[in-house]
Parts: C-alpha cells; sequence; structure tokens
C-alpha cells in the first residue's frame, strides 16, 4: 500500500515537473523568440500547460477556465492581432547582448535571493513539528470532513456571490470601466470618413513584405 | 458565518450611490449624444456629476453612525468604516467635487467633448473611496486597479494629440507591471500567513517580537520579500524617487483636466492603504521596514528639490515639488510613532489643499493670445501676472509661499510638525539633512514668485477675465490657508483623531 501511495506521489512530482520546467521554458522563449507569431504560439502553449498544474492541483473548473478563456479567446485574438500588424523583425540581437549584463545579473540576483528565501521559509514545516522539534503526535483526522461534496464551480459561486460580493460588483464595474475605456479611446466620430477597401492594396500583399524573419 | 446583506451595511451608502448613479449617468448620457444632431453634452454631464458628488459629500456627512462606533467592520470583514476611512473619503469628495467644477473652461477650450471623460473621472473617485475603506488585500487591490484604470483612460483622452496618447502609454505600462508587483506581493503574504484581512495581520503581529525562534512563518525573510513587493509598488504609484521618472512625463502631457486630478486626489487613497497595512497591520513588523522607506523618503526629498530647480515648464515643476513632498511625507511615515502618523494626516490635507488652489489657478488663467496651440505652461507665461491680474497673483503667491513653508503660514506648521516628529523619533540626521533640502526647494516657489511679480519686461501677458465660480474656488481655497493659520486646532483635531485610530 505505501509502495502504491509512494509510486503515485513520484508519479505526480513527475508530472509537477515536466509541466512546470515546460512552463518556464515556454515563458522563456515568448520574451526571446524574434517572430511575434511563434512568441504566442509560446504564449499558448503556456496557458496549456499552466492549466495542466492546475488540473494536478484538483484547481479543475480554473483549469478549464484557462483554456477556455485565455488560449480559446485571448490567445488566438492576439494571433489575428499579430499577423495582421506589418511587423517588421528588427536586429535586436545586438540589444539582447548590451542589456545582457546589467539585466541578467539583476534578474540572477533577484532569482537567487527568492529561492534561498523559499528554501529557508518551507525547509520546515511549522505544521508538522512543534517548537522543540519533536512530531506532533495528535494525528487525529476526521475523514468526514476531508470528503468533497461539492464541485469546484459549486464552490467557487458560494464563495463569489456571498462572501465576496461587494467584490464581484467591483470587478463588474472594473469591466465597465475597461469597456467604456476601450470605446471611447477608438470610437471616431467622423462619420463622414467611411472606411473604403483598397483593392490593390490587398491584392499586391505577399507574404515577403508582410513577415520579415 | 457568511452574512449577506445586512440593514448595517448600508453604512457604504455613499460608494453604491455613487455606484448606481454612474450606471444612470452613463445610460442617460449614451441615450442622450446619440440624436441624430449629436448634442454636447459635456457641461451637463460636468453639472450631474458634481451633483451627484456632492449628495455623496451630504450622505458622508449624514451619517451619524461613525459618532458612536469606533469602527465598524462589515461584509465579512472586507470594509471598514472608521474615522480614518470617513475622513479621507469626505476630503476626497469634496475635492474631486472643486476638482469638477473648475476643470470646465479647460473642456471647452480643449474640446474634450465625449461625455464619458466625466463618468471615468466619477469611477476612479468610486476605487478612491473603496480603496480608504478596504480592510482586506482583495479588495484593496480592486480598488487600486479602478482608479488607476480610469487614470491610464483619463490620461491618454485627448485622442489627437500625441502628448497625451504617450503619456497614457507610459502610465498604462508602468502602472500594470507596478500592479503586478503588487499582486506578488499578496500572494506570497497571502501564501505564507494564510490570511487575507487586515484585522488578522493585527492580531498575528500583535505579540510579535523580532528574533524569537517560536514563531518560524512570522519571522521568515519571505514575509519581507512580500511586504518590499508591495512597498515598491506603492511607491510607484506615489512616485517616490528611485520609481519617480513616469510623473513629470504624465503630468506635463495629459490633458490639465486629468493633471489636476493626478496631482490632487491621488496621493491620498494610497497613503490610506500604506497606513492601513503598514502602520495598523504591520506595525510590529516595523523594524524590518522602515529604514528603507527612511532612505527612499530621504532620496525622493532630494531629487524633487534638485531635479526642480532645471524646470521651465510649471506642470513638470509642480510634478517634481509634488516628489519632495512626498518624501516629506515618508519621512513621518517612517517614524511609526503616533506624532509622525499626526503630522502626516495633517501635511497630506494642507498639501491637497494648496495643490488644490495652485492647480485651480493654473487652469483657470487662459492666455488671450494662442492658447488652444499652446496653454499657459511656461513659466514665462506668467510673467508681470501682477499687473493683469492682482488678487490672483496674491493667492498665487502666499500659497506658493506655504507649500515652501514660510513661516507666519499653515505649510510652516505642518513641516514643522514632520520634522519635530522625525527628531523626537531619533532621526537626527535624516530631519537635518531634510531640512537643509526644504530651503533649496524654497528656491524655486521664490522663483515663481519673482516672475509673477519683480519680471524686469515691459509687457506681461494678457489673460481672460476669470469667471465667477473659479474665482470663488480660488478665493475659497485661499482664505482656508489664512483660517487654519490662525486657528490650526480644527487640523490637529482631525489628524489626532486619525493618529488615535491607527492604532487601536
Amino acid at each position: 500500500m505505501t509502495e502504491f501511495i509512494l509510486h503515485q506521489i513520484y508519479f505526480d512530482n513527475l508530472l509537477l515537473f515536466i509541466f512546470s520546467s515546460i512552463l518556464i521554458l515556454s515563458a522563456l522563449a515568448i520574451i526571446t523568440v524574434q517572430n511575434s507569431i511563434y512568441s504566442v504560439l509560446f504564449l499558448v502553449l503556456n496557458f496549456v500547460t499552466a492549466s495542466g498544474l492546475l488540473f494536478l492541483l484538483e484547481c479543475e473548473f480554473l483549469s478549464l477556465l484557462f483554456i477556455i478563456v485565455y488560449v480559446g479567446a485571448i490567445a488566438v485574438l492576439f494571433l489575428f492581432v499579430v499577423m495582421m500588424l506589418d511587423v517588421k523583425i528588427l536586429e535586436t540581437s545586438k540589444d539582447i547582448f548590451k542589456y545582457l549584463p546589467a539585466g541578467g545579473f539583476i534578474g540572477g540576483l533577484f532569482i537567487l535571493e527568492i529561492s534561498l528565501l523559499i528554501g529557508d521559509s518551507f525547509f520546515n514545516n511549522p505544521y508538522v513539528y512543534d517548537n522543540i522539534g519533536n512530531e506532533f503526535t495528535n494525528n487525529y483526522i476526521n475523514f468526514y470532513y476531508k470528503l468533497d461534496f461539492f464541485t469546484d464551480i459549486n464552490v467557487l459561486g458560494q464563495i463569489l456571490y456571498t462572501y465576496y460580493i461587494v467584490q464581484f460588483l467591483i470587478a463588474g464595474l472594473l469591466l465597465l470601466l475597461a469597456v467604456i475605456g476601450a470605446v471611447v479611446l477608438t470610437m471616431n466620430n467622423n462619420s463622414q470618413k467611411t472606411k473604403k477597401q483598397m483593392f490593390f492594396k490587398q491584392i499586391s500583399r505577399s507574404y515577403k513584405n508582410v513577415l520579415l524573419i | 458565518m457568511v452574512n449577506l446583506i445586512l440593514l448595517k451595511n448600508v453604512i457604504i451608502l455613499p460608494e453604491l450611490f455613487l455606484g448606481l448613479s454612474i450606471v444612470y449617468l452613463l445610460l442617460y448620457g449614451s441615450v442622450v449624444s446619440t440624436y441624430k444632431t449629436y448634442p454636447l453634452i459635456q457641461n451637463l454631464m460636468l453639472k450631474l456629476s458634481a451633483l451627484v458628488l456632492f449628495f455623496c459629500v451630504f450622505l458622508f456627512f449624514n451619517d451619524n453612525e461613525f459618532f458612536v462606533n469606533n469602527s465598524l467592520l462589515i461584509f465579512n470583514d472586507t470594509i471598514i468604516c472608521d474615522y480614518l476611512s470617513y475622513v479621507s473619503k469626505s476630503l476626497i469628495a469634496i475635492l474631486s467635487l472643486v476638482c469638477l467644477l473648475v476643470i470646465k473652461y479647460y473642456l471647452k477650450d480643449q474640446k474634450l467633448n465625449q461625455f464619458e471623460y466625466t463618468i471615468v473621472i466619477l469611477l476612479a473617485i468610486l476605487g478612491f473611496f473603496l480603496l480608504c475603506s478596504s480592510n482586506e488585500l482583495i479588495t484593496a487591490y480592486l480598488a487600486i486597479e479602478l482608479q488607476s484604470l480610469a487614470f491610464y483612460v483619463m490620461a491618454s483622452f485627448k485622442k489627437n494629440s500625441s502628448f497625451s496618447i504617450e503619456a497614457g502609454l507610459k502610465y498604462f505600462v508602468l502602472g500594470s507591471f507596478s500592479s503586478a508587483l503588487l499582486l506578488l506581493g499578496f500572494s506570497i503574504i497571502y501564501g505564507l500567513l494564510g490570511t487575507l484581512n487586515f484585522e488578522d495581520f493585527k492580531i498575528l503581529y500583535s505579540t510579535y517580537t523580532p528574533g524569537s525562534s517560536n514563531n518560524l512563518i512570522l519571522d521568515s525573510a519571505l514575509i519581507q520579500v512580500g511586504l518590499t513587493l508591495i512597498l515598491i509598488s506603492l511607491f510607484f504609484k506615489l512616485a517616490v524617487a528611485p520609481l519617480h521618472v513616469w510623473s513629470p512625463d504624465v503630468y506635463e502631457n495629459s490633458p490639465s483636466s486629468s493633471t489636476i486630478f493626478f496631482a490632487v486626489v491621488s496621493k491620498l487613497g494610497i497613503l490610506v492603504l500604506l497606513i492601513r497595512l503598514f502602520q495598523h497591520s504591520f506595525h510590529g513588523y516595523i523594524y524590518n521596514w522602515r529604514y528603507y522607506v527612511v532612505g527612499l523618503a530621504v532620496l525622493s526629498v532630494i531629487v524633487g528639490s534638485v531635479t526642480a530647480l532645471e524646470q521651465r515648464k510649471l506642470k513638470s515643476l509642480l510634478a517634481y515639488s509634488s516628489i519632495s513632498h512626498i518624501g516629506y511625507i515618508l519621512i513621518s511615515f517612517s517614524t511609526g510613532t503616533l506624532e509622525g502618523l499626526q503630522s502626516l494626516y495633517a501635511y497630506i490635507i494642507v498639501y491637497m489643499l494648496a495643490g488644490l488652489c495652485i492647480w485651480s489657478i493654473f487652469l483657470v488663467l487662459r492666455l488671450k493670445t494662442f492658447y488652444a496651440q499652446k496653454q499657459n505652461k511656461d513659466l514665462t507665461d506668467y510673467a508681470l501676472l501682477i499687473k493683469s491680474n492682482n488678487i490672483v497673483s496674491i493667492c498665487f503667491a502666499i500659497v506658493l509661499l506655504s507649500i515652501a513653508g514660510f513661516p507666519p503660514l499653515i505649510g510652516f506648521i505642518t513641516k514643522m510638525g514632520i520634522f519635530l516628529s522625525a527628531i523626537e523619533s531619533s532621526m537626527y540626521f535624516v530631519a537635518i539633512i531634510s531640512i537643509l533640502t526644504s530651503v533649496i526647494s524654497t528656491f524655486y516657489y521664490i522663483r515663481i514668485i519673482k516672475i509673477v511679480y519683480f519680471e524686469k519686461i515691459l509687457v506681461g501677458s494678457l489673460f481672460h477675465p476669470l469667471p465667477f465660480i473659479e474665482s470663488f474656488i480660488i478665493v475659497c481655497t485661499f482664505l482656508s490657508f489664512i483660517f487654519l493659520f490662525v486657528n490650526p486646532t480644527l487640523l490637529y483635531l482631525l489628524s489626532y483623531k486619525i493618529s488615535l485610530l491607527g492604532f487601536l
């Protein structure tokens, strides 16, 4: 029995490591890849692996929401926008080497500090050991409370519509503000200027002068 | 126990009223403005939103509950109503009401005719109200996002000016970066302490002594990382010295009717959150964060004072002067004592009043020539203002002397309170440096007065005559300075009660 549990734990950890390493690598690739379409595709990969991580944590609703909202809507939107723009690829490799020493030093320092502190903070679990260092002997667990009565979405709804009702309303106002701002900043009141299709320009677009890789 | 909306929750009636009236104003505006004749309803919307804010002020003052209870926690302890939030919300409501009245002619001249402008302003003010009364990290984050998103829109509202667009983009990118840092800090603190509530933090850290081994999590350095990230983000939004680079650009390039809100209203809400988090909840942890805050405060006093000497434009000069004022405020914030909190609050009230007076003078004075192309941005536009408008130049000079800290004025008293609170908590070196730097900063205030009064040119520039309401507002803020100098007890009464509640 214990071997089975250990096996399961190792398997979980294995999946965790796979997902998180893909997540980190794809996040790196988003900002380092020159072609912006590839960068958006890496973003999609990033979201998919993040939702896999959430599945491992048993947050099914959130992970499915990730896939639907981020991958289905936002990343596809990004992809459309990127494909519509005339993206000229610049010589950025020089810039990278210019900023690499200072930026890499500061970033590496930040990562080092944070990882040291995380190792420091979670090395001992204070809820397993008491002050002197003995393990807590009272391991009574009421398994009745451990059962899942509710599904994920049910619990989220319960919390959101009762406990966090004010915050829910504020989030609604935030969305309203976002809509108002987007409409105001992009609306053109000049009704005389109608948009015209320029056939010549459309036909003469070719692969070469749209994307330079 | 989960509570739904109860009768006592009516205490956030002003916020509810404001939110509902925003929705109604939006409906009204979008229905009326889509008539075939395209009527301009900007003026109407300004007056309506001023009316809404007036009713909010009325509702705040009408609330007798505050004088019965010391502090009231509602909505499952996520919203707090105490004297601090009460006074801050009333101040924000009154000042933004005055700002709304002042910007009318500027909007008319600059042809900012979309009616959504006032609605965005009202949403920002609603964000400030919620920020002042938030007692929880999620609520605070949402309120900060509400106000800062509204500010991004306000900064880039003048669409045909590329300066304004640039200001809005700069503000948006940098502001959302700092919001991400804020969320990272919040999540680290939530991961370690397992709670989001300010009162719970207070209880956790009430018996905390640094270095004792029996509280492993409370003592861990990761808490300090989280608090540092929160401090960085909030200092960014306050434009404290190493993170101040965005603020002169945004102040200079965004339309002046938005800048008056950035300058006058925006600091108080974030300072209230800082007071709640760091003076109330994590006050037991003060010896781990106050040294950084002192360093940043002195740095921003120096940067704000020295860099402003170079400025030739009034708006960026005022932006740098606001950086140095935030430095003074942070000096008394970092003392962590009752006197420090009291002098902080007195200083921010006087700073907001002075900012209101100066910015409304800046907005109301309109050059007769070339106003549409270049507004009166340069300092030289005010040359010999004394000849063309005597009273305004007297108000201008007195208020500038007050925020410079000249002795027989209220600015001197509050600034002295800051230095005294620094000295009382044995920060002698900080006090000496900031006193010396305030002498430097007096130079550029006096230079403005010299330009207004004694410039050696023959002809000054002519201005349009001032409208009634605006001149009334300028004179009222000016007279409030005189009144506060004669009777500063009112200021001290407010700030002392707040400083008591911060520690209870």
